[in-house]
């Protein structure tokens, strides 16, 4: 999936570079268009102070000849990010402290006077727990008296999508998936509640930006007399920071995020599963897991602390924060907590459908976790076993999976309030089901209960 | 103190609000020009309070230390 030129899809819009692949490796081509800033970047030790700090991937010069077009200045060839992840798929505090580095690297730039051009949240993933920009060619020179260039851009990927979260509703970050440019900042305005014009950076930046916005849409300005001195740039910058820190979101109990103090498991059954888990990981020794169906990233945990790379997936936005919140706390670097409805994953977005990566175009995973959730997708959504395997088959090589059978309670509960129209739920059916894509490796029950978790290799491996 | 700035930045942004009327407001144009001038609009707000904020700290350290070196004195006289 790349341009003619060998780019890749992401990373067409700026002319300063672009990032291709060349034998399994990912290069970036800094085209001589952007050779004053770029050797600006690396000479005013800038790349240094922000690569050191940690907020910003390092990269490595490579020679020319790799370059794609005649223009190249240079190749350079950045850190691997391990697993992509978009701001639609992110809890609160993620597109939070995301908004926050992107801030922090900005102050910092003009310290060393340079600016962010840009403020896409797509250029900034989580690698080691914490948010990084991916993007070396953002910064540009930055001359007495401009702008903050990216300012409309910072309001409608990080402001307004947090202010929603926290003054409307957290699962208003799902606009980001529709608005691939960041929210509408007159969408923003009239979703937030009218309190929220009596907080000065809201007041500001959101609902009399729109209206500017829309004010200023059809009416042609000289903006070259008119300048922003560096005081006023800084005292924008500082104001953005204390707008994004003062948003909070806290989730409520939700159903889920209480599940395991109100779950069948006994202490017993626990700590089995975890052993289980434990083992088969130890055993099929992948590089990357993906927890489907996490919660608050009990069993992705057993997988991290290993030093395995785990995506901790929840529906539940509270699962996710507190998830994300205990990896923050404890420094923990091998787990990344993610919100996705596997009932519609992520679909391929952007131009063309091809700048944003579907779910299934960032797999498969060594293995996946797919622990008490079978039920949830069969009785409360319907979904047939046959495409339950059909779609893991997709996505992994090994697969954990935990078989919870009608008998148990939490299914019991999940039909006391609908028609019992699943007789094909069974385990044998299950088995045969799995059986056509997967080769059963072991098989155990789990103590005190009928459930049963499998560790089971794909077939086509 | 803080309070009382802070409503002072509304009342004045809720003034130039008045004036922004949204009469003729054509949709599907770029929104630039908009972002642009709020921007120097709310950052030379915000940069006086900035301003004032540095060089309030810089004068309290000034004036702090002279005041803390006569604390010193006077315990010196007890």
């Amino acid at each position: 999936m790349t341009t003619n030129r060998g780019s890749l899809p992401g990373s067409f819009r700026d002319p300063s570079g672009f990032l291709f692949v060349q034998d399994g490796s990912l290069y970036r081509q800094v085209n001589n268009v952007y050779r004053e800033n770029y050797d600006h970047l690396i000479q005013s030790g800038l790349y240094e102070s922000v690569t050191d700090s940690g907020v910003m991937i390092a990269h490595e010069e490579v020679g020319t000849d790799l370059g794609r077009t005649d223009d190249a200045h240079k190749i350079v060839k950045p850190e691997t990010v391990p697993f992509i992840s978009y701001p639609y798929e992110w809890c609160f505090s993620q597109l939070k402290d995301a908004a926050l580095v992107t801030l922090r690297i900005q102050k910092t730039a003009l310290d060393s006077g340079m600016t962010l051009k840009d403020a896409s949240a797509y250029n900034i993933q989580f690698t080691n727990g914490r948010p990084v920009l991916i993007d070396t060619l953002s910064f540009d020179k930055y001359r007495e008296g401009q702008p903050w260039a990216a300012y409309r851009q910072f309001c409608q990927h990080f402001l307004a999508p947090l202010a929603l979260m926290s003054h409307t509703d957290v699962r208003l970050n799902q606009l980001l998936r529709t608005y691939i440019d960041g929210v509408p900042l007159d969408l923003a305005s009239s979703l937030l509640p009218f309190r929220t014009r009596f907080t000065f950076p809201l007041l500001s930046h959101i609902h009399l930006h729109a209206r500017s916005q829309r004010h200023f849409a059809d009416r042609t300005v000289n903006i070259s007399r008119r300048k922003m001195s560096r005081v006023s740039f800084l005292g924008l910058i500082d104001n953005l920071e204390s707008a994004v820190k003062k948003l909070k979101w806290r989730p409520d109990a939700t159903y889920w995020a209480g599940y395991y103090d109100d779950t069948t498991y006994s202490e017993d059954a626990l700590h089995q599963k975890k052993q289980l888990v434990a083992q088969v990981l130890d055993q099929m020794d992948p590089k990357i897991v993906w927890d489907l169906g996490a919660n608050v990233g009990l069993f992705s945990r057993v997988a991290s602390d290993r030093g395995i790379l785990t995506i901790s997936f929840d529906v539940d936005p509270a699962c996710v924060e507190q998830s994300y919140v205990e990896s923050v706390e404890k420094g923990e670097t091998n787990i990344l907590p993610l919100w996705l409805d596997l009932t519609n994953p992520s679909p391929n977005i952007g131009w063309s459908n091809e700048e944003r990566m579907s779910l299934l175009q960032r797999g498969p995973a060594d293995t996946v976790l797919f622990l008490a959730l079978i039920h949830h997708l069969a009785i409360s959504n319907n979904l047939p076993l046959g495409m339950i395997a059909d779609f893991l088959d997709k996505i992994c090589t090994s697969l954990v999976i935990e078989f919870v059978p009608k008998s148990d309670p939490q299914v019991q509960r999940l039909l006391s309030t609908r028609e019992d129209i699943f007789p094909d739920y069974t385990q044998q059916a299950f088995e045969n089901a799995f059986g056509r894509y997967f080769t059963v490796q072991t098989a155990a029950q789990i103590t005190h209960t009928e459930r049963n978790l499998y560790l089971m290799t794909r077939r086509q491996a | 103190m803080k309070h009382s700035r802070r409503l002072a930045n509304s009342v004045v942004l809720v003034v130039l609000l008045l004036f922004a009327s949204t009469q003729n407001a054509h949709a599907y144009v770029d929104p630039g020009t908009g972002s642009y001038i709020i921007q120097l609009i709310i950052a030379g707000l915000v940069g006086v309070a900035f301003a004032i904020r540095i060089y309030w700290g810089k004068i309290k350290a000034l004036f702090s230390r002279p005041s803390g070196n006569g604390q010193e004195t006077g315990d010196d006289n007890q």
